[in-house]
């Protein structure tokens, strides 16, 4: 099936793009794989009929959130003799895998256990603009308040932080 | 197969663990937060996609809020660390250790 081939092509560039994050040493070269995460995640969610995240995956995340990190990693100069001296990072990558592998594999036997059913890609605006926003709009309106409260704080407390040494004190 | 999509977010929530306990860059530990995250949405939407509920696309928009207003904070904190210290490592980032 072309959909189970698309499937296996994204998500073997999502974990390689992951993989690449926790291996390579310099922070943008990091970025730039986890950008290639990212853009086959947004993919993927198109293979799940979510229309409107995929849109907010690419423009929200792949663009403006990247973009800002990509920026201040940029913005900071780093020098390779700024980065931390990881000579034991391979080992500490490996014992990571092994503390974290019971816990995959434990998800796994979950995962396991539950129904099988179908992910063909749906018609009849499932995952649409205008279905998603009726329902943010009307079943969840207190968590989205919640949530733009949420992001005025972190923009009053972005400004205080990063903001004049005469703010600050 | 939606399990597929879901053996794909442990994988990739595991890989975001591993890159928070065992590397020391900054830039790193919060990218693989955000790892974490993004393995998360891929399991809401994917929940939505069995039940045909689009509750589970709401709550991926709202994890990307919460991860835009994390990405904003975290990044002028390590600015100002940056300022401070002119390190990027966590190691030297100690300063809560009393």
């Amino acid at each position: 099936m072309f959909a189970d081939g698309l499937f296996l092509g994204f998500a073997v560039l999502a974990v390689l793009g992951a993989a690449g994050l926790v291996v390579f040493r310099h922070p943008m070269n990091g970025a730039m794989s986890f950008v290639v995460t990212l853009i086959s995640l947004a993919g993927l969610y198109a293979l799940l009929s979510a229309k409107l995240i995929f849109a907010l995956q690419l423009i929200v995340y792949a663009g403006a959130i990247m973009s800002l990190i990509v920026f201040i990693i940029m913005f900071l100069n780093i020098q390779p003799s700024d980065l931390p001296k990881e000579e034991t990072k391979l080992v500490y990558i490996l014992g990571g895998l092994a503390v974290v592998l019971p816990i995959g594999l434990f998800l796994a036997k979950i995962v396991k256990s539950l129904p099988l059913s179908s992910t063909a890609i749906l018609g009849n605006d499932f995952g649409g603009v205008k279905q998603v926003g009726l329902l943010l709009f009307k079943d969840w309106l207190v968590p989205f308040e919640i949530v733009s409260i949420l992001l005025l704080i972190s923009l009053i407390g972005a400004v205080v932080l990063a903001g004049k040494k005469e703010a600050v004190k | 197969m939606i399990h597929s999509y879901l053996y794909l977010s442990i994988i990739l929530f595991c890989l975001g663990i591993v890159g928070v306990i065992s590397r020391r860059n900054v830039f790193t530990v919060f990218m693989s937060i955000e790892l974490m995250l993004n393995a998360a949405n891929l399991a809401f939407v994917a929940f939505a996609r069995v039940h045909e509920s689009m509750d589970g696309h709401v709550l991926a928009m709202m994890v990307m809020a919460v991860a835009a207003a994390e990405a904003a904070l975290a990044l002028a904190v390590v600015i100002l660390l940056h300022k401070h210290k002119s390190k990027l490592d966590t190691n030297v980032f100690s300063l809560l250790k009393g």
